[in-house]
């Protein structure tokens, strides 16, 4: 005779096998399944933690009516054109590396069998992710990444919504230019040979490589002329050394691309040494996260920053204003250029979907290269989005810009980037020179 | 010129502290011809017990410094009594792979605890805080109390090992320890106070490091492979020789400025075309190399 309680065991067994099985099988057409690649551990984990507090914030807009914000996504409840299939975003965490983005890349794809892919933040972690995606077919929407390189690969399945550092690059030297003629607000036009030599430090890696050659470029082209150009190591403990031999060249502006940690640790040692620079400008990243501020305080007032989002966008721009507010809701800070990105980023893929009403990469793919989003569904102040399907910049958005913020304290005594470029967008007169550490 | 007083300042600051990282790997290998590959990791206990102490209790991290030694002296007997001790009786190679892996668990503890974010202390008696000596010179009060401090330790280890009792006892199971035995020195407990005294000194550095830099479980490494170039350099087991080793190694790590100085004294053009900086700890690794090729025991090794 058989055990009763053994048969009970394995009919218990068997029951939860299906029940587990059971919601999958159901729902499976339902969900729609995005691998997110981004620094959630390691020097960026500041950037990384904003960037997916955007991109989470943008598949709750778009998996929920929320008629108070003016977004198409807004309007629907998941995506209408699927069925009102959800949007699951999966996180993976790379580090900073980009043989391990490329390893989660693969995982994503062959574990999880995601229908897209979002990220990496760090340029050199995108092109990784971006080769796996293309070797798979898989659609890669980047976000964040800016070196321009990226999309000059000529590959299929890789857009880009942000603008690159070609753009930035070039707003900067756009900026010195203008205040040579004195197009800033609130300061009389500058003798070019005030602000005539420049010293650049960049971290090593894909991007602020990218960025150094950008700036030597551009100077040329501007007639400026760069003392010292000097890439470091993003995970460098001591930079010494580094900000000596900018200071040996005294040069009017600085110029840095940094990471995470490595920003605050150039600002520290910038005031260590007691450098004394006319203009002091980042490349965003390390030089936007909200730690910059918080950790630094007073001393970032008059630093200048690239960016694509700050909070005063709000002001001009409703929709980002009640975004802003969720975000902050959410998080407790603003959106920064990184969130804010994040969002855009996962803002594309859900009109990507819902223009290609399949899952099928093809469709998506076509969908992709054919979307034109307008620049009111957008958070960011860009003209819209449309990739380039020929030329240069293969999946480039054409249609993005960007924003120089300076570093200001408010009336309140809160410290908050004010615009200073494009100059008919200027919320403040701009603080020059540099105030002394 | 200024650059290259404040390069020659700055070496000699960076070499006095990593003379004091490398401090307690010369005393460990000294008495017991243990190389201690988890050094570094010592030291990433010693920043994260500065960082966490002062940061708990709102004390200057100056003051984190006495729990920073009792962390270290106690974490170095444990290691020794609870894992290093049983690795003797096995071949050398077991002793290398035992502390790499000491190392390893060292630092995948302080992943599961601390998280790999960078972490830095932002405020203090003398964070951020600088003096200027005129001649480009600008010292860094963290630096230059570390440096102090360095010094200091230096005399106290020399003093212990060539004053004290306990010191001749140590020196005794360093060139004998059969012999030491039969004179009756507790050579066990000889070689626990060297762990102990090599992990307090190490996780000191560690306390003083993390006013001026940050800190991540993964920091070790690179403080193990300089504190190995400066021991390395000094000769193995040597106490001065470490300190003068570190002096170099400190200078080493400056020879970008050196080049920034030539290149800005004689306005050599292509000179500011080499990206020295890119490869500023390369050179570390090229004098370990060499020093490796021409003198194996040092400038002061005297075991052979």
């Amino acid at each position: 005779m058989k055990d009763p309680q053994k048969s009970l065991r394995r009919l218990s067994v068997a029951v939860l096998i299906v029940a587990l099985l059971l919601p999958g099988a159901l729902f499976a057409a339902e969900t729609i399944k995005i691998g997110v690649l981004f620094p959630l551990t390691g020097g960026a984990a500041s950037a990384g933690r904003e960037l997916r507090a955007g991109a989470e914030l943008a598949a709750d807009i778009a998996n929920n009516v929320m008629p108070d914000i003016k977004m198409a996504m807004a309007r629907n409840a998941g995506i209408k054109s699927l069925g009102g299939a959800k949007i699951t975003l999966i996180f993976k965490d790379h580090e900073g590396n980009p043989t391990l983005g490329a390893d989660l890349a693969k995982k994503l794809i062959l574990d999880d069998k995601v229908h897209g892919l979002m990220g990496a933040y760090h340029s050199a972690v995108t092109k990784a992710v971006s080769g796996v995606a293309e070797q798979y077919g898989v659609p890669l929407i980047n976000d964040s990444s800016t070196s321009p390189d990226l999309t000059r690969q000529g590959y299929k399945w890789f857009w880009r919504a942000t603008p690159h550092d070609n753009y930035f690059t070039k707003d900067l030297f756009e900026f010195l230019k203008g205040m040579t003629e004195g197009k800033v607000k609130g300061l009389a036009a500058v003798p070019k040979k005030d602000i005539m030599n420049l010293a650049a430090a960049c971290e090593k890696t894909e991007w602020g490589s990218a960025v150094a050659e950008l700036i030597e470029k551009f100077a040329k082209e501007y007639r400026f002329d760069v003392k010292r150009s000097i890439l470091y190591g993003a995970k460098a403990t001591d930079l010494s050394s580094e900000v000596r031999s900018l200071i040996a060249v005294k040069p009017d502006a600085m110029l840095f691309a940094s990471y995470g940690s490595d920003s605050i640790l150039m600002m520290k040692t910038l005031k260590d040494q007691r450098a004394q620079p006319k203009i002091l400008w980042g490349q965003n990243a390390g030089f936007e996260v909200p730690e910059f501020v918080n950790t630094l305080g007073d001393t970032t007032i008059g630093v200048l920053t690239r960016t694509v989002f700050m909070p005063k966008v709000s002001q001009v721009k409703p929709v980002a204003a009640k975004v802003n507010a969720l975000y902050k809701a959410k998080t407790g800070n603003d959106l920064s250029g990184a969130s804010a990105r994040a969002f855009t980023g996962l803002q594309v893929w859900v009109h990507v979907l819902e223009k290609a009403g399949s899952l099928k990469p093809a469709d998506i793919q076509k969908a992709a290269n054919s979307i034109e989003i307008a620049g009111e569904e957008l958070v960011v102040p860009w003209q819209g989005i449309k990739f380039a399907t020929t030329g240069e910049d293969i999946g480039q958005n054409i249609l993005g810009s960007g924003l120089i913020g300076q570093y200001q304290k408010g009336p309140s005594g809160k410290i908050d980037l004010e615009i200073v470029y494009p100059f008919a967008l200027a919320t403040s007169n701009m603080i020059y020179p540099f105030p002394k550490f | 010129m200024d650059i290259l007083f404040a390069s020659i300042v700055s070496g000699v600051l960076i070499g006095m502290v990593l003379a004091l990282v490398a401090l307690g790997l010369t005393i460990i290998f000294g008495v017991m011809d243990i190389v201690n590959f988890a050094h570094g990791e010592f030291l990433m206990v010693g920043m994260y017990t500065g960082l966490l102490t002062a940061q708990a209790t709102g004390m200057d991290p100056l003051f984190a410094l006495p729990v920073a030694a009792a962390v270290g002296f106690a974490l170095g007997i444990l290691c020794y009594a609870g894992f290093i001790k049983f690795l003797l009786r096995g071949p050398m190679i077991a002793q290398l792979l035992g502390t790499f892996g000491l190392m390893l668990v060292l630092r995948n503890l302080a992943l599961l605890f601390f998280g790999s974010e960078d972490r830095a202390l932002h405020h203090g008696l003398l964070v951020g805080k600088s003096f200027d000596v005129g001649m480009g010179v600008i010292l860094s009060a963290t630096k230059l109390a570390t440096a102090v401090l360095s010094i200091l330790s230096f005399g106290a280890v020399w003093l212990l090992i060539n004053r004290t009792r306990i010191g001749k006892a140590l020196t005794a199971t360093a060139l004998n320890r059969q012999g030491a035995r039969y004179m009756g020195i507790p050579t066990e407990r000889m070689n626990m106070l060297a762990w102990g005294i090599g992990g307090a000194t190490v996780t000191i550095a560690g306390a003083l490091i993390v006013n001026f830099w940050s800190v991540t479980p993964y920091v070790g490494l690179i403080f193990t492979m300089i504190a190995f170039t400066v021991v390395a350099l000094g000769g193995f087991g040597s106490v001065p020789g470490a300190f003068f080793a570190g002096l170099v190694v400190g200078l080493i790590m400056e020879i970008p400025g050196f080049w920034d100085f030539l290149q800005l004294t004689f306005r050599i053009g292509w000179m500011a075309d080499v990206p020295m900086i890119s490869f500023k700890y390369t050179w570390i690794y090229v004098a370990y190399f060499v020093i490796m090729l021409i003198s194996p025991r040092g400038l002061f090794g005297w075991k052979q």
